[in-house]
């Protein structure tokens, strides 16, 4: 078929006129896996959402809310979730935002800007976590403490009063024990995006090298 | 990853990137497509670049990773969206010496190749690629004669693009 034939040696004229990328840029290219790691945030991020969501609906029955209401954390306990909510949201909103940045960007010192950002995202989250978990733990057991036992009808208080040393070693044993636990969610959330994060920072050093050489 | 993986591999795909711009040029209309595209084959031949053992050359290797990452993005396009927008500027890259016919002529037989669905494009274009029968038929994972009836299929269909 002479018609192909004629396409054929036209293909072939055309062989020098196509871009020719250079090594960096086609280096650059194999880096954006940046961007499925930063999309993987983003997804574990909604999944925890959901998850953390989903936990709280089921625990939260009408038992739950008259003990919240016995211990007067009602209301702080509805503040509370909505806060969270709106806070959780905003860092599924950064992530997202990271997410798209990273994936429609092909220039380097913006994916190794994102990458900054989206460390930086993650580490803000797992703080806020780590801090609203801490905080919240003290104020629940300080209430608990406080309206549980005036509520309980007790003839003989003075079996139930700590002296001076009893509440030091109470206080100490809650401390270790909080201290405990968020190192617990500390080392889970460490887990869950350290991994991630840690390739990120491999990819922003590559990133960094290619433009000091540059 | 290990750094001299990631060089040997860069280095080659420097070397034989014209490769994957033709695949591109045959399996897109625009500018932006074909980037598009580019990068995809790129990400998915560094992907598949650990199981590469030599065996075969780079570029044989290249050419069917390659013509594999086009064809199965064309599929899931084709899928969502369909719109056939026939650029011919970006198609004809450049014309050297400037005859009316002669690029009325070629505008047609590309924009003929574009009609073809994506096996036969891709056939159509290991062939301008100058392949024989038997590389055709190792790139494609088909028999060599069933190459050869392919190709003359895709031959009466572009007649019958051109001539309605």
């Amino acid at each position: 078929m002479d018609e192909l034939e004629f396409l054929k040696r036209d293909w072939k004229k055309q062989d020098g006129n196509y871009p020719k990328l250079s090594y960096d840029q086609l280096y650059k290219m194999i880096l954006k896996k940046s961007s499925s790691i930063v999309r993987w945030i983003f997804i574990i991020s909604i999944l925890e959402f959901v998850f953390w969501g989903i936990l709280t609906v089921c625990l939260a029955d009408q038992e739950y809310w008259i003990e919240m209401e016995k211990i007067h954390l009602k209301g702080f306990t509805i503040g509370l979730y909505i806060i969270g909510y709106i806070i959780t949201f905003y860092f599924i909103y950064r992530f997202y935002r990271n997410f798209r940045k990273i994936t429609a960007t092909d220039s380097a010192s913006v994916l190794m800007e994102n990458i900054i950002n989206t460390r930086k995202t993650v580490k803000y989250y797992i703080g806020y976590v780590l801090i609203s978990t801490g905080f919240t733990g003290l104020v629940y057991t300080f209430f608990t403490f406080k309206y549980h036992m005036a509520s309980m009808e007790v003839k003989n208080t003075s079996l139930y009063e700590f002296d001076y040393t009893q509440w030091l070693i109470f206080i100490g044993a809650f401390l270790v024990f909080m201290l405990v636990f968020l190192g617990l969610i500390w080392l889970f959330y460490k887990l869950l995006y350290g991994i991630l994060l840690n390739r990120l920072q491999k990819n922003y050093k590559e990133l960094k090298r290619l433009e000091i050489e540059n | 990853m290990n750094k001299e993986l990631e060089h040997q591999f860069v280095s080659n795909l420097e070397m034989h990137q014209n490769i994957v711009h033709k695949i591109c040029r045959i399996y897109t209309n625009d500018q932006a497509s074909h980037n598009d595209l580019f990068q995809e084959v790129t990400i998915q031949l560094w992907k598949a670049y650990p199981k590469f053992r030599g065996d075969s050359k780079f570029s044989t290797w290249m050419y069917r990773v390659a013509l594999n990452t086009a064809i199965t993005l064309y599929r899931k396009k084709k899928r969502s969206i369909q719109t056939q927008d026939y650029d011919t500027v970006h198609f004809r890259i450049q014309a050297q010496e400037y005859d009316p016919k002669e690029e009325q002529q070629l505008s047609l037989m590309y924009n003929a190749v574009k009609e073809l669905n994506d096996i036969d494009k891709a056939l159509v274009f290991l062939y301008l690629e100058d392949k024989n029968y038997k590389e055709i038929s190792e790139t494609l994972g088909i028999s060599e004669v069933n190459a050869r009836v392919k190709m003359n299929r895709v031959k009466t269909k572009l007649k019958k693009i051109l001539n309605p």
